[in-house]
């Protein structure tokens, strides 16, 4: 089989139920020729990430990160300001003896901070968006499941393994 | 499982072709709507413009009082902005299900009224251009840094920190559902709603990082609906003037904003469920845990109300004594009085589930809300300013012309973004509403028990 470039090139294989697909998740993710497929879904179910196998998202360490670099910003804005120029206010003298005044920064930067990192992880994660990629069957942001395989022919056994498992459709793309 | 197909007469194949219809197919009532809200956005630009070219002179402002209705303003359009945070995040750590029919347009409303918000201290500066440079941690021109101890610039913080994550929190939200139109339409409209969707496609994967990364936005935006209106509660709390200068502002503040948002989305989402006839999709069950969280909130705040007053009375101070007397009977006592009936008493109605299910009068009830809140920040700001610590600076307030044609240009700024917001992205979360709608199961998992459709 001559090697395809084209990443979106392979077989579909459309379900409508999701008990279905879970199970036929479950089937093809541990079968070595299905290295690469791809599950596509209408939206977040949790069945679909237990069959898969998914445990906690690194997403996390992107938050976090995001999270504590806003704490330190927030503090070391304030406390660099004040050895920048240390100036009274309202007889309190600035620098750390002022840090429950600086409260408020820290915890807005941490916010803010953590909330865009989380949202770059979500996208570094999710690879997207990437311009390479285009999406294989419009129903799959509708309300139908589906597996995809690269590289993949229509008369391979991976596509009959497909509709064995309760494919309603099975094509090329 | 079981209640949840008994609740829908609709199935998850049925969510976006219905749904989306507002963006194909909008009703005639929209634009009259959207006709009238852009009129009265045009008159308030136009008084905006007139204020920009002769200054702050042309509104009501005479010694003591330099906070009036724009500052009334800003706080009550801060204040509708909770609500939504509050609905899509809050609420999604406790995992209410009604909220995914009702957090889209809470969120959306949320970035606009925080906008609208955003309007009023910029205006009220006179010479808006040079916010910027006063705003922010920049040093000015005598090498000064902004003062990090003021409540007013934490309060620039805040607002920005919870307009960002507000921001990022819809959007995120958006991306699938704009997959999702994409999907629907061709051509150009095609093209930019695939740029606007970063190109999502819906894999397992993605939405695994997705869940995980709008559950971690939700846990950061949880702290930040409970902060912000504390900190807009600290500009008047941390100062000495009688009236303001209470540890109760904080939660009170916190509660009446999330009572007046939750009433405001109840306005909001019953004409665009009317125009876009969306009754099968937002259910009343949904809106009457709009309206049971409303009274809760509107309970809390009159609860606050009362608290003020006992304190006043109870710490001896007889300057405090002597201005809530005031605020109770004193010459601006018509505005106490519409506060505390709009947001105390008659929301009281909703105990009843006979109000709560008849929409006419909830929603009557809900304006009142709004109303009521309104005048909470007016009455506020304003008892505690005419009458200052010395006697001789005394005044009177009165609304002038601009300050009524400015607060309706920001009403008609708000109406005017969520018209076209619900004309170009979907106004129920369609990946979301999907997830607690009957699950598309076989008829062999399901025992042939459930009948989708």
């Amino acid at each position: 089989m001559a090697k395809n470039t084209n990443p979106d090139s392979g077989i579909i294989g459309i379900f409508r139920h999701l008990d279905t697909v879970c199970a036929a998740i479950e089937k093809v993710r541990v079968r070595p020729d299905f290295a690469g497929h791809e599950v596509f879904s209408p939206t977040s179910y949790h069945e679909i990430e237990h069959a898969s196998g998914f445990g906690a998202s690194p997403v996390r360490a992107f938050t976090l990160v995001g999270a504590l670099t806003g704490t330190v910003t927030g503090f070391g804005l304030a406390l660099a300001c004040d050895w920048d120029w240390p100036i009274i206010v309202g007889g309190k003298t600035p620098g750390i003896y002022s840090l429950p005044a600086y409260v408020v920064l820290g915890f807005e930067f941490t916010i803010l901070l953590g909330a865009i990192a989380t949202v770059a992880g979500m996208l570094v994660m999710g690879r997207i968006p990437n311009p390479k990629r285009r999406v294989l069957d419009v129903r799959t942001t509708d309300d139908k499941f589906a597996i995809f395989l690269p590289g993949a022919q229509l008369a391979s056994p991976q596509a009959q393994f497909l509709r064995d498992c309760g494919a309603e459709e099975v094509r090329n793309t | 499982m079981s209640d949840d197909s008994k609740l829908w007469s609709k199935t998850i194949s049925d969510v976006n072709s219905e749904i989306l219809v507002n963006i194909e197919n909008p009703h005639p009532a929209y634009y009259v709507a959207l006709a009238f809200a852009i009129t009265t956005l045009l008159i308030g630009i136009g008084f905006v413009a007139l204020h920009f070219t002769y200054g702050l002179g042309l509104w009501n402002f005479r010694p003591p009082v330099y906070w009036a209705v724009d500052i009334t303003n800003f706080v009550f359009w801060v204040g509708i902005g909770h609500a939504g945070t509050l609905i899509s995040a809050i609420l999604f750590l406790f995992r209410a299900k009604w909220r995914n029919t009702v957090n889209r347009s809470a969120e959306a409303m949320t970035i606009f009224a925080v906008i609208c918000a955003l309007v009023f201290p910029l205006i009220h500066m006179g010479r808006p251009w040079h916010g910027a440079i006063w705003a922010v941690p920049l040093p000015n021109t005598n090498n000064l840094w902004v003062n990090f101890r003021s409540p007013l610039f934490w309060d620039v913080m805040a607002i920005s920190t919870y307009f960002t994550t507000s921001l990022l929190f819809w959007y995120m939200g958006l991306v699938p559902d704009l997959a999702s139109i994409r999907d629907r339409v061709t051509g150009f409209k095609r093209l930019v709603y695939g740029i606007m969707s970063f190109g999502w496609r819906g894999t397992s994967k993605q939405w695994w990082h997705y869940e995980a990364g709008y559950g971690f936005l939700a846990a950061l935006a949880t702290p930040l609906v409970l902060s912000v209106h504390s900190v807009v509660s600290w500009d008047f709390a941390m100062s000495l003037q009688p009236g303001w200068h209470t540890t109760i502002f904080p939660p009170y503040f916190v509660a009446g904003a999330i009572l007046s948002g939750c009433a405001m989305v109840y306005n909001l989402l019953l004409p665009v469920r009317y125009m876009f006839k969306l009754e099968k999709f937002i259910l009343p069950e949904h809106l009457e845990s709009l309206l049971r969280l409303t009274l809760l909130t509107s309970t809390i705040v009159f609860y606050a109300y009362s608290l003020e007053f006992f304190v006043a009375w109870y710490s001896g101070n007889p300057y405090e004594w002597a201005l809530f007397e005031k605020r109770a009977v004193g010459p601006y006592s018509f505005y106490f009085w519409v506060m505390m009936f709009c947001n105390c008493i008659f929301p009281l109605a909703l105990w009843s589930r006979r109000v709560r299910n008849n929409i006419p009068v909830s929603f009557v009830i809900c304006v009142l809300v709004n109303v009521g809140m309104w005048f909470e920040r007016y009455n506020i700001i304003l008892s505690s300013l005419v009458e200052d610590f010395v006697p001789a600076r005394w005044g009177h307030f009165q609304p002038g012309l601009w300050e009524v044609m400015i607060t309706l240009g920001s009403f008609g700024l708000f109406t005017t973004f969520y018209l076209v917001f619900v004309k170009f992205f979907p106004v129920v979360s369609l990946s979301e509403i999907k997830l607690i709608m009957p699950k598309p199961l076989s008829s062999k998992a399901s025992g042939g028990a459930h009948h989708h459709g």
